[in-house]
């Protein structure tokens, strides 16, 4: 159950610079919202740059083993043969950094990641998948 | 006693009159069924030729999958839902269609589309290839190329047009156009193929050729080599180098990557619009720079009307079924309304008397719909259990034996399965079913419950609706086999 999911995403879009300090500890976002439709960074994303924050989502299965860093994805990465030829990522995606060794967890199971937000170009120097937006430092469950 | 009553009631009824006063005459769905007959009493069989034939096709949207979409259309207007009646709901006749394929039990969408543009059943994963063509074998193609509804209709002088909300290579467009003994060689034909043509360039010889005049929908990256943009700014992915938008250019094939570029596009040459590299958005994702389907099949028909003796036009709503495949019931409500709105213009722009619209789905998917649930009940959101008095439900939600709510809308498979693998690689849920809040529930990105863990939700082989109007569309009738919809567009329109 997340009965406050929606309450903590209304009162950050209703004052977020009032808000930022507080939201340190608690915004939970929905990664949905981090996006505008022209795939695009909301405004949101950019007044949540460098906080601590919670996005909910699925750990999509690991590029590389004993890693420190996972994609997460809003809906779990089904693989439908029909609607696609090949593996390829939706265009609205979270590079998670983790704090320690990624424990894999089933790609259709929902988690929280938390960590600090960050935007902008970095490549990953073992899998050389290319994030536009991250969270460093961060935890999940 | 009951059969005299039954059939003095039929005898009045077959006179246009009810006379007899019973018990339950007052009844609004008394006089509501006998406005109903009045209708079917009056109904006469269109027999002009069919200038223009339009088929609507929504992937994976059976009967089930319909009835979804009905509710949630009609809960977002404000009712109760299940009363709502869908624009294609209310053309005159009805058929259900059988959409197994040659050797599946279970249907895949290109040899159900096949079926369709050609008047035969087709093999699994292959378009428009006679029934000894083979899965994946390039040299079993040239034998078995079958002919399309859309020659037949350049050779008798109409336009063709395909529109889609999927990529424009994928297997129901591609059904318009396309031969190919495998439906995923959208951009490429394996080593050693070299009398086959990949998807994307028949499509553009098909455009050059003059038997496809308008294609509207998404898939860049399939008519654009790797290495090179698209014109949507993503990365091409044809292997051979070969850019098949400049050539369409230089054959004299106008492009748009988005609205305003196809509102900014000349009525006199053909046109070819991808306003992304695969398939286009999601309706609830869709950007206002992305033409609709409803804006896509305006255009469609604006075009193609210009020819006076008629057209062939074929659209899609071709994510409804990724959205079922994604076990997300809520995209595929919203794409399914949209389906509903591109129906809707299209019978306004286009006349009864010479226009065959037929409104069907390739296939259904494993969707389930959970009892017992009162009126009005969200269609997205838990069951509430039935009330007592009133009509609508009465807001308590209806529990599982497990004490646990359920949504409306579940699925038999997918990744929404309830067991989730475990650290020893068996799949269970030690925790039982999950909750489900209702809030959860109706969010956009909410997955619905599934039984059998799978990486992706399957269709089923249930039957699919067929809803059709104008000329001879009450052939459609009865429970048909799916190439049956070829030989009724055929007879309409060379109809004498």
């Amino acid at each position: 159950m997340r009965p406050d999911r929606r309450a903590f995403l209304t009162a950050a879009l209703a004052a977020p610079v009032l808000l930022r300090p507080a939201l340190a500890a608690d915004a939970r976002v929905r990664l949905r919202d981090l996006y505008d439709k022209d795939g695009s960074f909301s405004d949101l994303a950019g007044q949540l740059e460098g906080s601590r924050i919670s996005v909910t989502g699925f750990m999509a299965p690991p590029l590389k083993a004993e890693s420190r860093f996972f994609v997460l994805t809003k809906m779990p990465m089904a693989v439908c043969p029909f609607c696609e030829t090949e593996a390829e990522w939706p265009d609205d995606i979270l590079a998670v950094y983790t704090k320690r060794i990624v424990d894999v967890v089933p790609f259709n199971v929902n988690i929280d990641a938390r960590g600090v937000l960050e935007l902008g170009s970095y490549k990953d120097p073992e899998t050389g998948f290319l994030s536009m937006i991250r969270l460093g430092d961060a935890s999940y469950g | 006693m009951y059969k005299m009553l039954a059939a003095s009631a039929l005898a009045m009824a077959a006179s246009g009159a009810f006379a007899q006063e019973i018990a339950q005459s007052g009844s609004d769905w008394f006089t509501d069924g006998q406005a109903r007959l009045e209708a079917e009493l009056a109904k006469q069989p269109n027999t002009n030729r069919a200038k223009n034939v339009i088929l609507f096709v929504a992937d994976g949207q059976g009967v089930t999958s319909n009835y979804m979409i009905r509710l949630w259309t009609g809960q977002q207007e404000g009712g109760l839902g299940d009363d709502y009646v869908q624009p294609q709901e209310a053309f005159p006749n009805l058929a259900l269609v059988k959409t197994y394929n040659i050797n599946a039990q279970t249907p895949d969408s290109a040899p159900t589309a096949g079926a369709m543009n050609t008047g035969v059943k087709q093999r699994f994963n292959l378009i428009n290839l006679g029934e000894n063509a083979i899965h994946d074998d390039c040299s079993t193609e040239a034998a078995n190329e079958l002919t399309l509804f859309s020659e037949l209709m350049t050779e008798a002088g109409k336009s063709v047009g395909a529109v889609t909300s999927a990529r424009l290579t994928h297997a129901t467009p591609a059904a318009v156009y396309a031969k190919t003994a495998n439906r995923n060689w959208e951009d490429s034909v394996p080593e050693g193929c070299d009398g086959s043509r990949d998807i994307a360039t028949q499509m553009i010889d098909a455009m050059t050729a003059g038997t496809l005049d308008i294609a509207l929908g998404g898939g860049a990256r399939y008519f654009v080599p790797e290495g090179t943009e698209t014109p949507n700014g993503g990365k091409g992915h044809r292997p051979d180098g070969v850019n098949l938008i400049e050539q369409a250019k230089a054959a004299g094939i106008q492009y748009a990557s988005n609205r305003e570029e196809l509102d900014a596009l000349s009525m006199d040459a053909p046109i070819l619009g991808m306003w992304t590299d695969s398939h286009a958005s999601y309706e609830a994702d869709r950007p206002e720079s992305e033409p609709s389907l409803a804006d896509s099949t305006r255009k469609a028909i604006e075009y193609l009307s210009q020819n006076e003796n008629g057209f062939y036009l074929e659209i899609e709503a071709g994510r409804v079924d990724h959205a079922n495949h994604a076990g997300n019931a809520k995209r595929a409500m919203i794409d399914g309304k949209m389906f509903a709105d591109a129906i809707a213009l299209a019978d306004e722009l286009t006349d009864d008397e010479d226009t065959l619209i037929i409104v069907t789905a390739d296939h259904e998917h494993s969707i389930v719909i959970n009892g017992y649930c009162g009126r009005g009940t969200p269609i997205d959101g838990i069951c509430f259990d039935v009330a007592q008095e009133g009509i609508e439900h009465s807001g308590e939600p209806v529990l599982g034996a497990d004490g646990k709510p359920y949504t409306v809308v579940s699925y038999a498979n997918g990744v929404g399965s309830v067991l989730t693998e475990q650290e020893d690689g068996s799949f269970a849920a030690p925790e039982g079913r999950p909750d489900v809040s209702q809030e959860e529930a109706q969010d956009l990105d909410y997955i619905q419950q599934a039984l059998i863990p799978a990486s992706s939700e399957s269709h089923s082989g249930v039957d699919v609706p067929l809803y059709a109007k104008g000329p001879w569309s009450h052939l459609f009738d009865g429970t048909i086999e799916q190439n049956v919809i070829f030989h009724v567009m055929n007879h309409a329109v060379t109809a004498e």
